[in-house]
């Protein structure tokens, strides 16, 4: 029972690190800058353009607050050379909303040096830690940025950086300028326009808000979830479940050996008395259930152990973190926390529970099956 | 009318590169009600007789019906849901179950008869009574002394109802008074319930007790009695 409750464990806190590290990156990812949901014209997240923006917001904004969405932001968008002190560098102007923005998103969290936009802003600008080093400017310096407007004319506008992010991420801290949508929409002649919508839901509404959205917008929007835009992060997160359902094969193999083992043991052990049973006029098929309910009683008693301390060792690392800072340089850039809190996900430990109570079956086929071929004169001679 | 028809069983088992025959062309009919006594010495092939008559084993050869059953036409399934519903076990060793308590190897027979928790438990205790074993149902085998522990397999025996009791050697594992007590106990339900038994012994207090006394030699019979 043992060796079942400390696969269980270890399973139960590995899933719990795993998913502790994946939810944190798909969190962060959301959370910094990309929301959960974003909504925008058709095909423009393919093939941004000043030009395609948003139609009817404010029956959209209803809709939404219709849906209990509260957490939503406007954010206009346009491409622009930005010339600093030094050099110049093409990024993504990004208009955002100060204080709606703060409600989708922690981008004011990633500040290294400097402040967040604010409501009275005007021509102020926060940029990458990259993208300010390449440009050679720092809080307080200007910068110049140059795009076209709505009319494809040229628009120009000295801006003053006033914040500048470290966030890791080479697409945030490079190629971006973030700047208030008020400025932006006067600048560029957009009047009260905007590229799109960013909502930020708890995970367990991403689904249900997207179908309704999907159901009640036309042709003209489309309705992208985190990682339609961005796929390749939740791809890597299956991928990386993918070798951790290897590993829990690995591990039940060893826990159904070891409750083979056992079953096995204890079956030699009884053998006399089996053959005393069949006498009496057990059936071979209600011995051969009998072991295989011995050995499934086996996984349970050792899951629920197993369960239970797992299940407090993921609580304890999940209230107090696993830190890993000293160990964490490179992969710090994929939105990965360098304090792991530990948690797992309903299906991952029902998945677990279920392949260990399997195990525990299977484990007792060989056994039962010798125990069904037993002759009772034989056996009863067994001493 | 005869609850056992066994005619010209023969039983051989392999032994090296030979064959020993355990059991030679032994006819025999029991009639119901009857307390039969199966005599001879080790190896005469008493054990390898009651193996044939419980559907334990098989014969090589013959026809043997149990309660009207044909055994030899039996598939091991059905054989064992004969025994379960026809045959009751007293067995030298007791062969009770060690970790159940009186009163629950009792009832197991009852539990694999599919009768409920509280019916199988009464009975129990009944049988347990009617052996004289009242109020030692919570012991465990190894709280008993010998005889106890075979009148508790007698409690088992017959606490499923059997068409027949079949005993080997049940007394040869007790003291000479034990034993005598077990097979008056025997008898007494023989004749107050007309459950049919059949004994091998050697042991002449059994001999003593029988009605029909059929004695083997080297695997036949050699002598059927019947006292009337």
């Amino acid at each position: 029972m043992s060796a079942v409750a400390m696969g269980v464990i270890s399973l139960i806190f590995l899933w719990g690190f795993n998913d502790g590290v994946h939810n944190t990156m798909m969190r962060n990812l959301q959370e910094v800058i990309v929301g959960s949901i974003q909504i925008h014209a058709k095909g423009f997240f393919r093939k941004p353009s000043l030009q395609d923006t948003l139609e009817d917001v404010p029956s959209l904004l209803e809709l939404l607050d219709r849906m209990h969405v509260q957490r939503v932001a406007p954010r206009l968008r346009a491409f622009a050379l930005a010339a600093g002190r030094e050099t110049s560098e093409g990024l993504v102007v990004l208009g955002v909303d100060p204080r709606l923005e703060r409600t989708v998103t922690r981008l004011q969290e990633k500040l290294d040096r400097g402040r967040y936009l604010e409501e009275m802003d005007r021509a102020s600008c926060i940029l990458g830690q990259t993208t300010a080093r390449n440009l050679g400017v720092d809080v307080g310096d200007e910068i110049v940025l140059l795009t076209e407007d709505r009319y494809h004319v040229l628009a120009a506008e000295k801006f003053r950086v006033i914040g500048i992010i470290a966030s890791g991420e080479m697409g945030i801290d490079r190629g971006l300028a973030i700047i208030p949508i008020r400025f932006m929409q006067a600048w560029l002649d957009m009047g009260q326009q905007i590229s799109g919508l960013v909502l930020q839901l708890p995970p367990e509404r991403l689904e249900a808000v997207t179908a309704a959205l999907r159901q009640h917008l036309d042709q003209r929007f489309e309705v992208l979830r985190w990682y339609d835009m961005y796929p390749m992060m939740k791809q890597w997160v299956e991928l990386e479940n993918g070798f951790y359902y290897i590993f829990l094969s690995i591990v039940l193999v060893i826990v159904a050996a070891g409750i083979a083992n056992t079953v096995l043991m204890s079956m030699l052990d009884r053998i006399h008395e089996f053959g005393v049973m069949m006498a009496l006029g057990c059936s071979r098929l209600r011995l051969a259930g009998m072991i295989v309910l011995e050995s499934v009683l086996l996984g349970v008693a050792g899951m629920a152990a197993g369960c239970l301390a797992g299940l407090a060792l993921v609580s304890w690392f999940g209230r107090h973190g696993i830190d890993l800072s000293a160990q964490m340089d490179t992969v710090s850039r994929f939105y990965v926390d360098p304090v792991v809190h530990t948690q797992i996900d309903t299906d991952h430990l029902l998945v677990t529970l279920g392949a260990v109570l399997l195990a525990a079956a299977l484990a007792a086929i060989w056994p039962a099956v010798r125990v069904a071929r037993l002759q009772p004169v034989e056996a009863m001679r067994h001493v | 009318m005869a609850i056992i028809h066994a005619h010209r069983l023969r039983k051989t088992y392999p032994s090296g590169s030979t064959h020993v025959v355990a059991l030679d062309d032994v006819s025999f009919d029991v009639q119901q009600g009857d307390f039969v006594v199966i005599a001879g010495r080790s190896g005469s092939g008493k054990t390898t007789l009651l193996n044939m008559l419980g559907a334990l084993d098989r014969p090589d050869s013959g026809t043997l019906k149990v309660a009207g059953q044909d055994l030899l036409s039996m598939g091991e399934a059905e054989r064992a849901n004969f025994r379960l519903w026809h045959i009751g076990f007293v067995f030298q060793a007791y062969n009770l179950i060690r970790v159940l308590t009186a009163r629950e190897n009792v009832a197991y027979v009852l539990q694999l008869q599919g009768k409920p928790s509280r019916e199988r438990l009464k009975a129990a205790d009944a049988w347990l009574a009617e052996v004289g074993l009242e109020g030692m149902g919570d012991r465990r085998p190894d709280q008993m002394s010998g005889g106890q522990q075979q009148r508790v397999a007698v409690a088992r025996a017959l606490a499923m109802s059997p068409s027949l009791v079949l005993a080997d050697e049940p007394t040869a594992n007790l003291d000479t008074h034990t034993g005598g007590e077990l097979i008056r106990l025997m008898r007494r339900i023989n004749e107050k319930n007309g459950t049919t038994f059949v004994i091998a012994s050697h042991d002449p207090a059994v001999i003593d007790a029988a009605h029909t006394l059929i004695v083997m030699q080297d695997g036949r019979i050699e002598q059927s009695v019947c006292r009337d």
